[in-house]
Order: structure tokens, then sequence, then C-alpha cells
């Protein structure tokens, strides 16, 4: 198994409270990995673990270790901020800059310090195409992010995403804000992005993991219940809470 | 039919209709009183003037008579005088005292060639001009004319006389010119001075700092400020900015730099307050979204944040420049109420507000040229405020 992601009792409170507890998880690389399990499980903090985004909040205290191709980036020397140019992460809701669609894909390799204007232009192609955006905006490029529709936006944030090159795309509910036409075309999406880079995301659409994912993960209360194959997860669970889960007895 | 839930409803609506109404009455009663007062005396000469007069002592020896011609445009109410080829008209000065006015000076006038007694030696020409005021002509063989006998009798005294022995004559005061500029001087150089310390403390506030006691002491402490009586940061200014002023420049008493120091203070907590308050209303989203995208903190605060909160900024700043302009009881310190005409930033001069306070603790006090002075800062309150919203509009609409 080539694993890029290698958690290991991994622990997460919230001053008092727990909100992972003793995770161990290997995360395929090119794979589509679906988080699944109840609100309030501990699945978008589990996300936002893998690249650091819960140093944000000061009372997140963590233990254990998050190895991301075989380095632990929960130590104090790691550079946070390259960390998150390899692993990019895609929000709940669309939440793009108000600034024109250019300046949003070439915000973050701005950022890196690219200034030349071709370079720039490259690098905003590719990313539309890719995020199957470039058609529907070509025209309209310097306008105002904030007039694409909520589907648009979310692709552009991916659009976003992609810019940096990065080799993992973090999705916490992508489409939970969106009509389910622009779901579907997400969807594609990512059927799409899996081939180049790896894919984490949370869902609450039990349908959506089933459709989309390679692996899935169930947590519960903060506890990674069960992690394997996506068809045997939804075939044959080996968990009994697993099964209720999936079959809608709770939840 | 009316219902108990339907009449309370009208009840409410009637409240806040009467509520809404006072501030607006309010508002007009403002706007009335000062323009009923202050409109007559409103005009472009007022703007540029010298408040101070000029007064001189004018001689002339030997004048040649050209007897020109009195013009046809000149009005009726003009007298004038053929011999010495100048008209003169009744009028009133801002104070509402009687003055009589230069209307009209030929160009082959005799009276171009009077020189400036107080300075016997040089003789210098004064160079006298349209809208100068003529006070008093004193002759060597008759009694002087005044300007309490009218314009008519001193036309009539001079036209029957070939000899002046001196005309005292000044310049038409009570412009606001230098009240004027030394209010701009003020606002630009408290804002150079406090919005970037503001800006950057708010920043640091909102972005940067982590919650404790620190920053939370700072907090209050700011808040504190904002209640602080100007007065009390008057005596400041007068007690540490006027001789701190006074020691590293060329200052020697209260100025301009003592003034926006100790006005930076008074702003320094509305404007960190209400950066802060424009800072929290940016979503959290483009922060994480910045975040997540490889960006630093600074950048992120500069390139997402700041942009996002620009114009919340700008509209604290316009509340900064309103106290500015408004604020008097602190500047009688910290700027001293003496009006001036040469303005520089070490020297002393006064502000457009402390000019109504000092025009209004006269005896009698000047309501008229007050109330101008008032519409004069009306004006430029507008007209900052267009221009902010037009910066912001433009602002916003590049996205």
């Amino acid at each position: 198994m080539n694993s890029i992601f290698e958690i290991d009792n991994l622990n997460l409170h919230y001053d008092d409270f727990q909100a992972l507890k003793d995770i161990n998880i290997r995360i395929e690389k090119n794979k589509v990995t679906a988080l699944i399990g109840p609100s309030g499980c501990g699945k978008s903090t589990f996300l936002r673990c893998l690249n650091r985004m819960n140093d944000l909040i000061d009372s997140c205290k963590i233990t254990g270790e998050i190895e991301f191709k075989e380095e632990n980036i929960y130590t104090s020397n790691y550079d946070v901020i390259s960390l998150r140019t390899k692993v990019g992460m895609v929000f709940q809701k669309p939440n793009p800059f108000p600034m024109s669609i250019y300046d949003n894909v070439a915000y973050g390799p701005r950022c890196q310090g690219i200034k030349d204007k071709n370079i720039l232009d490259e690098i905003v192609a590719t990313s539309l195409k890719s995020s199957a955006l470039y058609e529907e905006v070509r025209d309209r490029i310097k306008e105002s992010a904030l007039s694409l529709s909520g589907g648009q936006q979310q692709r552009l944030c991916i659009a976003r995403a992609i810019a940096m090159e990065p080799e993992v795309i973090l999705m916490d509910e992508p489409t939970s804000a969106l009509d389910p036409i622009a779901t579907l075309r997400i969807e594609e999406l990512m059927n799409e992005l899996k081939k180049k880079y790896t894919i984490i995301i949370v869902t609450h659409s039990m349908h959506q993991a089933a459709r989309i994912s390679d692996n899935t993960a169930f947590f519960l209360m903060g506890e990674l219940i069960e992690f394997d194959k996506t068809n045997k997860i939804f075939t044959t669970p080996k968990n009994q809470k697993t099964e209720d889960y999936i079959t809608g007895r709770f939840g | 039919m009316l219902n108990k839930r339907n009449i309370i409803d009208i009840i409410y609506q009637v409240i806040t209709y009467l509520a809404a109404s006072v501030g607006v009455i309010a508002l007009s009663m403002i706007i009335f009183f000062v323009f009923s007062n202050g409109l007559k005396l409103l005009n472009f000469g007022l703007l540029v003037n010298d408040y101070h007069a000029e007064f001189y002592n004018g001689g002339i020896d030997d004048p040649i008579f050209t007897f020109s011609h009195r013009p046809i445009s000149l009005d009726d109410k003009v007298f004038y005088s053929q011999k010495w080829g100048i008209g003169l008209v009744d009028s009133k000065d801002r104070e509402g005292n009687p003055i009589i006015i230069i209307e009209y000076i030929s160009g082959d006038s005799p009276l171009l060639e009077i020189y400036d007694k107080n300075n016997e030696e040089s003789k210098e020409i004064i160079g006298i001009d349209k809208g100068f005021l003529v006070s008093k002509i004193s002759y060597y063989d008759k009694n002087t004319s005044l300007t309490m006998y009218g314009a008519e009798s001193m036309i009539n005294d001079i036209e029957s006389t070939n000899e002046i022995r001196e005309i005292v004559f000044s310049s038409l005061g009570g412009g606001i010119r230098g009240s004027i500029i030394t209010t701009l001087y003020l606002i630009s150089i408290t804002i150079i001075i406090a919005l970037p310390i503001g800006i950057s403390t708010a920043i640091y506030l909102n972005e940067f700092s982590s919650k404790n006691r620190l920053t939370s002491l700072l907090r209050s402490l700011i808040e504190t400020l904002t209640g602080v009586p100007s007065i009390i940061f008057g005596l400041l200014g007068l007690a540490v900015f006027v001789p701190l002023t006074i020691r590293f420049s060329e200052a020697t008493s209260a100025n301009i730099v003592s003034g926006s120091l100790t006005l930076s203070v008074i702003l320094l907590p509305i404007i960190i307050k209400s950066t802060e308050e424009s800072l929290k209303v940016v979503p959290d989203s483009f922060r994480s979204a910045s975040l997540a995208l490889g960006a630093n903190h600074t950048q992120t605060t500069l390139k997402v944040v700041l942009p996002s909160a620009f114009p919340g900024i700008m509209t604290g700043t316009l509340l900064a420049i309103g106290r500015i302009i408004g604020e008097s009881a602190a500047l009688i310190f910290a700027i001293g109420t003496a009006v001036k005409d040469d303005i520089s930033i070490f020297g002393k001069s006064t502000t457009l507000s402390v000019h109504i306070w000092s025009l209004m603790k006269d005896e009698p006090a000047n309501i008229e040229l007050a109330s101008t002075i008032a519409i004069v800062i009306l004006l430029i309150v507008l007209t900052l405020n267009i221009i902010v919203k037009l910066i912001s509009k433009r602002f916003i609409k590049e996205f």
C-alpha cells in the first residue's frame, strides 16, 4: 500500500473536550478517501489536522504523529507554509476572495513570489481548465469572482487550490451548499482530479461517499470505527455501528 | 377591524416616526440657524482675505491732476471725484460697522502715487487698489473727513482741495483664510500621524495578538481613552506636546504640530476602534482560505483582510476628520486661540472651530461671522464626505 499520510495515535483536545481519540489510519496516494460520520464526530477536525489548520484555534492540543510523506508535520520546526502548499484545502462554503477570477487563482502562486505575468497566465489557464471552469469564464476572467454562481465559485476554489500544484486536496463537505446539478459537476471533477491528486473528502452524503470514493473511514464520537475499501464498508461492514449508520438507523 | 396587536403595532410605528423626525428637525434647525445668520456674509473674499486689516498712513506730495471722467459702468451709489480719479462707496464691514470702500480708481489717478508715511526716507509707494478701506483723510486747510460722515462728504471734501496731508486706509480684514489653512494643515498632519499608528494597532489587536491578559488590558485602556473629555487631552497637549515642540523645533509657543499631536492622541482610540470593527466583519473564511493556500499571516492581512476592511476604515477616517474639524476644547490649549494670517506649522494660529469660539467669547459676540464660519465648516465636512464615498464606491466597484 502506497500511503501519503500515516497517522499514529492521534489525540486532539479542545480544552477539556477530547475531539479525536487515538486515531490510526493510512491514507492511500492518488485515491479518494471519504470521511463519513454524524455531525460532531470529529471528521472535519481530523481533516484540518492534515494541513495544520487547527493551529489557528488556541485551545486545540494535539498529541500523536501525523506523517506526511514520512515526515512528522507536528514537529516545531516543520515548515507549515510549505505543507499547506502541498496539501490544499476546499471549504464547505465557497469562499472566493472579493477579487477578480484571475486574481483568485493567481493568489497562491503570487504569495509564493511568482510575479512573471506569463507564468501566472499559464497557471491560471491550466488550473481553470483542470477544474472545468475555463470554458464558462474565459471571457470574464477579470470580473469579480463574486459574480459567479455557487457551483462555479466552488470550482473556482478548487482551481485556486490546484494552482498551487498540491499533492493532496482536502475537501470539507464541498458540495453541502450546492444544488444537485452543481454537486454532480464537482463529483465528476473529483473523478478527473484523482488521477493526479490524492483527495480526502468529508461528506454527509453516504451516496456521495459510495459514488466517488475508493476508501471510506467511519468516525463516531471522535473515534475511527472502521476504515476499509468503500465497497466493503457499504456492503459488508465489520462493525455493527457502521452498519447501523449506513443503513440509517441513527445519525 | 383593529385588534390589540394592530394597535400596538401602530403605536410602535408612530414612536419610531416621531423619534426619526426629532433627528431631522434638530438637523434642519441647525442648518436653518446657521444659514439664516451667516449666509449674507459668505462670499469668496471672506475665504481668501486676511483676518487682520493692514493699516497704512499714506502721504502725497505735489499731485498731478488728470481729470479723468467718471466711467459709465460705475454704479449710481458710487461717489466719484474727477480731480482725484477715485470712486468711493458706503458699505458695512463684517462686524456691521459703517465703512467706506474704494470702488474704482482710474489708471492715471494721482492717488496711485501715495507713499507710506511711516517710512519717510524710502517713500515707498503703497499701491492702493480697489477694495481698500478709506478711514480718514486729513487736509492742511480744513477739517478731516471721517468714515462717519459718509462717502459723499468725503468725495466733496477732496474734490474741493488740492492738497492732502494724510490719507489713512486699510485692507478689508475679517477674512478666514488663515483659519482655513490651519484647519487643513491640522487635518493632514493629524491624519498622517494617527492613521498609520491607529490602523497598525488595530491590526495587531485583531489579527496577530493572542488573547491574553495584556491585550485585554490594552483594549480596555483604549476604550477608557475614548471616554476621556477632550479638554483633558488639551491639558496633556499643553503639558507635553507644546514643550516638546518648543524644545525640538523653532516653535516658541503652542503651534500646529503640538495641536496635531494632541489631536492624534484623541483620534487614536477612535481610529483603532473603527478599524477593529471593520476588521472583525471580514469573514474568517477569507483568512482560512488564504492560509490554506500557503500564504503567511502578513500576506493574508495585507492582501485579503485589509482590502476587505478598506471601506470601513475609510468611514472611520472620515469620522476622525470630522472630529478634527469640530474639536475646539482641546485645541484652545494645544494650538492657541490667536487668529493669524501667515501660517507656518510651527507658528501660532487657530482652526475654524476655535475661531468661532474666539468670535463668540467677545462682547458683543459676532454671531453672523461665527455662523458664516459654521457654513464653511459644514461645506468642508460635506465635501470630504462626498470624496470618501466616491473613493469607497470606486474601490468596491473594482471587485
